[in-house]
């Protein structure tokens, strides 16, 4: 590069380097991008048109000696910008001084153009975005003040994500995705139907909340993806309401929890209570007296509890009392 | 020189080394990559004194994060992001270009910033042409770039009146 000679040169070769470089003498306007040393060298920028002019190339001062102390920074750096040392009254060092030296100053300092500034965030200039944005927005509608009220009027939450990343493209596909939330409590549900709806959805229902939770992403576009979604819950619960023939043949292991009547405890109770009552010659007793009975009763409710709720202390004795009843057996020492 | 040739020669003829006694612990490898030569890269080597070099080449490789910043800033090396290589490929040719368009002007290294699909190309150069050229320059620039990537280019430039010498070496 022709440019490592000129370092070399002390300040009187300056003036022929520059000519060596060319200037053609147009009228020079004061160009803001200019960094001069200081300043002090060069006056006030002079319009020549003449051809000897090339030999003279004056350079305006850079901007920061013409700043007030009580300017408006937000003109300044309106947006977010590269560092201008020309721009920053602020007489800045940056990088590793060499030993027995000071840390480079701010003009032609690429670290200090490296980094991200917030030069255009001070806080007047972040007040006046926010007086600005203020127009667009609208109040929170004082109705909506807790979140069991924003679930009632709006039980399904519909959620997406944006991505920003920086490149050529601000398209990411990972953007299409659509998750929708409901709690079935807020459907219109009778007890067949709400089964029937947990058995089609499998994994997408969580019994401790009560919510079903949707994930589509098989469309293209987000719109596409929440449309499909409230697609899908409407068709589930139509779905779920119906009854088809075939649903009749719902064995004892689809079922989702235990159902005492018609179950072989209930068999095997009653033929032991009917045999109980053979050998004591009571007179017949009907199936549906014994049923109505309270030691029956109450042996139906402790089955029950173990076989839904698992087994637990309480569960147990309630067990072991209702058997207890149910066969007249005297407690045991 | 000759190293690299002769390892292309090899390897397009089929290498056994199972002729070779293993039991021996003997081996012959063969190393068909160029050599890396990590202790050699990005460093100028110190000379007689009469050298100028910027704070960019002064500084070796592992002073990055510790004495110098990154001259391009992307998301794309972040974790889960995509469009590194991309990044990486469009930056190569953004320097490339611009040593091209500003010749003998670069007074230090270009830095790269994307911000959302903006790309800002910040320059520092020497005030070696007349204004109205670098004028035209930049705008020459700043349209191609963002014809050929199809997103905003913007240059912000820089003039020093020579290039800032660090130190000599």
């Amino acid at each position: 590069m022709a440019s490592v000679s000129r370092p070399l040169l002390a300040g009187g070769g300056y003036w022929a380097v520059l000519s060596r470089c060319g200037g053609r003498g147009a009228a020079y306007s004061s160009v803001p991008a200019v960094s001069s040393r200081g300043g002090k060298q060069r006056e006030a920028s002079t319009r020549r048109t003449s051809r000897t002019s090339q030999f003279i190339k004056s350079h305006a001062p850079p901007r920061t000696e013409r700043m007030a102390v009580d300017q408006d920074w937000s003109s300044v750096y309106p947006t977010a910008a590269a560092f201008k040392p020309a721009s920053v009254p602020l007489p800045i060092r940056m990088g590793y001084p060499v030993k027995r030296g000071v840390p480079l100053p701010k003009e032609g300092n690429l670290e200090l153009i490296k980094i991200p500034n917030f030069l255009h965030l001070t806080p007047p200039a972040i007040k006046k975005h926010c007086a600005a944005l203020k127009d667009f927005c609208t109040e929170w509608p004082s109705a909506l003040d807790s979140d069991e009220k924003c679930e009632k009027h709006f039980p399904i939450e519909i959620e997406t994500v944006d991505y920003v990343s920086a490149g050529t493209s601000i398209r990411n596909p990972k953007a299409r995705v659509v998750t929708l939330r409901v709690k079935l409590s807020h459907l219109n549900l009778d007890d067949h139907a709400k089964k029937k709806l947990i058995k089609l959805v499998g994994e997408r229902y969580c019994k401790d909340t009560d919510t079903l939770t949707v994930t589509t992403d098989r469309c293209p576009l987000r719109r596409q993806n929440y449309d499909y979604g409230i697609h899908l819950l409407t068709v589930l619960y139509h779905e779920s309401w119906k009854t088809e023939m075939w649903e009749s043949e719902k064995t004892e292991e689809d079922m989702e929890e235990y159902i005492w009547e018609n179950s072989c405890s209930q068999k095997s109770a009653l033929d032991t209570l009917l045999l109980i009552k053979a050998s004591e010659n009571v007179s017949n007793v009907t199936k549906e007296e014994l049923l109505s009975s309270e030691v029956v009763k109450s042996y139906r409710n402790s089955v029950v509890a173990l076989k839904n709720e698992g087994e637990t202390e309480n569960n147990m004795s309630q067990y072991k009392e209702s058997v207890k009843k149910l066969l007249n057996i005297q407690a045991l020492p | 020189m000759a190293a690299p040739v002769a390892a292309r020669a090899l390897r397009a003829v089929p290498w056994s080394r199972s002729c070779v006694p293993a039991a021996l612990g003997a081996r012959r490898d063969l190393h068909a990559t160029p050599a890396c030569l990590k202790t050699r890269a990005a460093r100028v080597r110190v000379g007689k004194g009469d050298k100028p070099v910027t704070y960019e080449k002064a500084h070796a490789p592992h002073y990055i994060a510790h004495r110098k910043g990154w001259l391009s800033l992307h998301t794309g090396n972040l974790a889960g992001e995509a469009g590194a290589a991309e990044r990486t490929v469009e930056d190569v040719f953004l320097r490339k270009f611009l040593y091209g368009t500003f010749p003998g002007c670069l007074a230090n290294e270009v830095v790269l910033k994307r911000r959302a699909n903006l790309l800002v190309v910040c320059l520092v150069l020497v005030q070696s042409l007349a204004p109205s050229k670098l004028y035209f320059l930049i705008g020459y620039a700043e349209t191609l770039l963002s014809h050929f990537y199809k997103c905003p280019v913007r240059l912000e430039v820089q003039t020093v009146p020579t290039k800032v010498i660090y130190k000599y070496l």
